[in-house]
């Protein structure tokens, strides 16, 4: 890789606010330094990128455990009460052969949230451990990440749609149950994780020993 | 951030940022302490709203669903069954269900369980909803009691549940009749109440049959109600026409109870909760005039007694003193005899005034004596000549052989006479018997002999000849007696004196008690028998003139 000289090298970084290029002479971190144009603060990095996403990230398995173990929906036919959490759901799609919806629904609301979660959680410990390996690659899971995240709400669309719509009264009635506010809660969290994260952390590493 | 290489290392026209102190840690760390804390009170409030765990036995798990079927009280859902196992022996089934938080106070010992299907029955269409829910488990919540984690469902929904205010109340009946349960009770034709529980019992001679009254209606069962089978209808045709009666219509199709209390009694006290009475068959039953004051009596009868059944009265030249309880088949061991005890039971106040039948103690058995003194009997007697059935009549007959008050076992057994219409048949019978060992062919045969002789004899020459010469024979006859007369008359005359005279001197020889005296004596009592055999041997000959013919 050819050296190139960063702006954080030449002390220099601008304001996210007002997109004013400041000299910021100290990178010390315990020191904050602020737009003198704005007042916003300045970072030469995303702040605390690490352990923003860390928290976040935990936040979202933490939360990932009553969304499966709670009740997403339930559903109320003709006097008959079923509730089902997302697993059951999945798994009642397939009993009823309609396996290619329930492949859907299981990758939308199962695979993707883990998925996401695992992949910043390698993220991090790759960065934590100034890892140098495939800094392109890990780059890549990050932009998929990002971009795969917002997906993981089907689920809830799909809840919040029918919720609305059949309400026949005695006949038939959907609401949605806690699990899918958990669900939600898993996937905001997981994409604000991935919005906190800063991939240059990745770069960066390479630059600390060339 | 973009990265501009060119841009020079540091410049004075480059503004220079402010520095402060930062804060050591990060706020975003309060996100994951708030979701432990969501997370940690979800897990809080599922441990802790935990209902109990029991298990309920159940015939069969007809409708039920493990995860889906709930328990419910007053539709007010309780728990869900959580597994359906079946009992190692196959025997029954058992349920296993997880109860809301809170329902331990509910879970007593007299706690029941029962499946809730859709139910026609007793007058009313019930759960209905289950038919597209599915069935459910009801329950009925008991406060009081011992703690309990396993029950045995019911079979049959209850009718009344615990809570509900009122009482229950036992009725004792020989049959169910068209009762259910939930059949409604009735108090002049308002529905007070309604069966709930009917079952045989231990011995399987009555029916027990439980009722509940609701509470606003429990003052009216006193202890002298009576209670009857108000279910069908009743018809009756009398002297003053048609009668039909009927409790409703329901109670027409389902049967039901009907009580009331005897105005012309006082009012008893209010029965107590749980109180057992009798149900009659009907209100006439109920309300005929009853009598507690019973005495059994055995009595042997050597008739037949078919046609005399358990219940059949015991009258007194008409009036009914009692009933026939039981007839049986006695095999006497010591003798080698079959016999037919017949248990009555006499109601002593039909007799005597309940107030004075205690003061009489003792003195009663004696009054018996002297009545079977007197001649009173037991007879059969037919009831129903059109069908036969018997009836016990007591009566006096003054010419029946003495008898006297005998105890067998714990009864005492009072002296029977035969029927009027067996002592008839007996004596036909002897007759008959008698008519039956007669040789009449040989007498036939004899008499037929006799005759022809007979007609030989008047028909014969030598009978002509021997009346002929018996003709000259008494002509012969008459002129001896004639010449009798003349001559030896006189003499004898003579003869006679002579022989006074003897005799004379005889009595004076013999004196009294003479050997001769006695002897005439014995001679007339000779004759005299002899006399008599002779009149009952005419007698006889007037009454069986065949005996001529045949022989005694």
């Amino acid at each position: 890789m050819k050296h190139t000289i960063t702006a954080a090298q030449a002390s220099l970084l601008n304001c996210h606010s007002c997109d004013l290029l400041c000299n910021a002479p100290t990178a010390d971190n315990h020191l904050l330094a602020t737009c003198p144009r704005c007042g916003a603060t300045l970072h030469t990095r995303k702040p605390n990128s690490i352990a923003r996403t860390w928290a976040l990230v935990i936040t979202a398995y933490i939360l990932y455990i009553p969304a499966n173990l709670l009740p997403v929906m339930t559903v109320t036919s003709v006097g008959k009460v079923q509730s089902d959490t997302i697993i059951s759901g999945v798994i009642y799609l397939l009993l009823s052969g309609m396996w290619p919806l329930a492949m859907l629904v299981f990758f939308a609301s199962v695979v993707v949230p883990l998925a996401k979660l695992f992949i910043l959680s390698y993220l991090l410990f790759s960065v934590q451990r100034k890892s140098r390996w495939r800094p392109r690659d890990r780059t890549r899971l990050y932009r998929i990440t990002e971009a795969v995240g917002r997906w993981s709400m089907v689920d809830i669309y799909v809840v919040t749609i029918l919720v609305a719509l059949v309400k026949l009264g005695a006949l038939a009635t959907i609401e949605a149950g806690s699990g899918a506010v958990f669900f939600a809660a898993v996937v905001v969290v997981t994409m604000f994780a991935a919005m906190a994260f800063d991939p240059r952390l990745i770069w960066d590493r390479l630059e600390d020993q060339p | 951030m973009t990265l501009k290489p060119e841009l020079p290392m540091s410049g004075e026209h480059i503004p220079r940022a402010t520095i402060q102190q930062k804060s050591r840690i990060s706020i975003v760390w309060l996100i994951p302490v708030v979701a432990v804390i969501i997370g940690a009170f979800l897990a809080y409030k599922a441990i802790s709203e935990q209902g109990p765990t029991i298990t309920i036995t159940f015939k069969s798990a007809e409708g039920l669903q493990a995860g889906k079927t709930k328990i419910k009280y007053k539709d007010v859902e309780m728990g869900t069954v959580t597994s359906i196992e079946l009992a190692p022996d196959l025997s029954h089934v058992l349920v296993t269900a997880s109860l809301v938080h809170g329902t331990e106070r509910f879970l007593k010992e007299k706690t029941r369980f029962w499946m809730v299907t859709a139910r026609v029955a007793a007058g009313e269409v019930s759960g209905l909803g289950t038919l597209l829910s599915g069935a459910y488990i009801g329950m009925d919540p008991v406060l009081e009691g011992d703690r309990s984690r396993e029950f045995t469902g019911l079979e049959i929904p209850p009718a009344i549940t615990t809570n509900e205010p009122g009482g229950q109340y036992l009725l004792r009946s020989t049959s169910l009749g068209s009762l259910d349960i939930g059949s409604p009770v009735y108090y002049r034709k308002f529905r007070v109440g309604q069966v709930v529980s009917q079952e045989l019992d231990s011995d399987g001679n009555e029916v027990n049959i439980k009722i509940f009254v609701h509470a606003a209606f429990q003052h009216l069962i006193r202890q002298n109600t009576r209670f009857w089978n108000a279910g069908g209808i009743d018809v009756k045709v009398g002297t003053d026409g048609l009668q039909v009666n009927t409790e409703s219509l329901v109670s027409l199709l389902i049967g039901g109870i009907a009580f009331d209390t005897p105005s012309n009694l006082e009012a008893g006290t209010v029965a107590q909760e749980g109180q057992s009475f009798p149900l009659f068959a009907s209100k006439d039953k109920a309300f005929e005039k009853t009598y507690v004051e019973v005495g059994y009596w055995l009595l042997y009868f050597n008739d037949s007694v078919r046609g005399l059944k358990p219940g059949a009265p015991v009258e007194f030249r008409g009036i009914q003193m009692g009933k026939v309880v039981d007839v049986k088949l006695e095999m006497d061991l010591d003798n080698a005899d079959i016999r037919i005890p017949v248990l009555i039971e006499i109601e002593r106040e039909r007799l005597v005034p309940q107030e004075q039948l205690a003061s009489l103690g003792e003195r009663g058995t004696d009054i018996t004596k002297v009545l079977v003194q007197k001649g009173l009997r037991a007879q059969l007697q037919s009831a129903n000549l059109l069908t036969g059935q018997l009836k016990v009549e007591l009566d006096f007959f003054p010419n029946a052989p003495a008898a006297e008050i005998s105890t067998h076992g714990s009864y005492r057994v009072f002296p029977t006479v035969p029927a009027p219409l067996d002592e008839i048949t007996t004596s036909i019978t002897q007759v008959l018997q008698k008519l039956e060992k007669l040789p009449l062919e040989q007498i036939g045969k004899d008499l037929q002999a006799t005759i022809q002789n007979a007609e030989k004899l008047t028909g014969s020459p030598e009978l002509l000849e021997s009346i002929r010469s018996l003709k000259v024979a008494l002509a012969e006859l008459e002129q001896t007696t004639i010449s009798l007369n003349q001559n030896v008359t006189p003499s004898l005359q003579d003869t006679l004196l002579q022989s006074q005279k003897t005799l004379k001197a005889a009595e004076t020889v013999f004196q009294n008690a003479s050997p001769l005296e006695q002897q005439l004596g014995e001679l007339l009592k000779e004759m005299q028998a002899a006399s008599r055999s002779i009149r009952g041997f005419a007698d006889y000959l007037e009454r069986h003139p065949e005996a001529l013919l045949k022989g005694k």
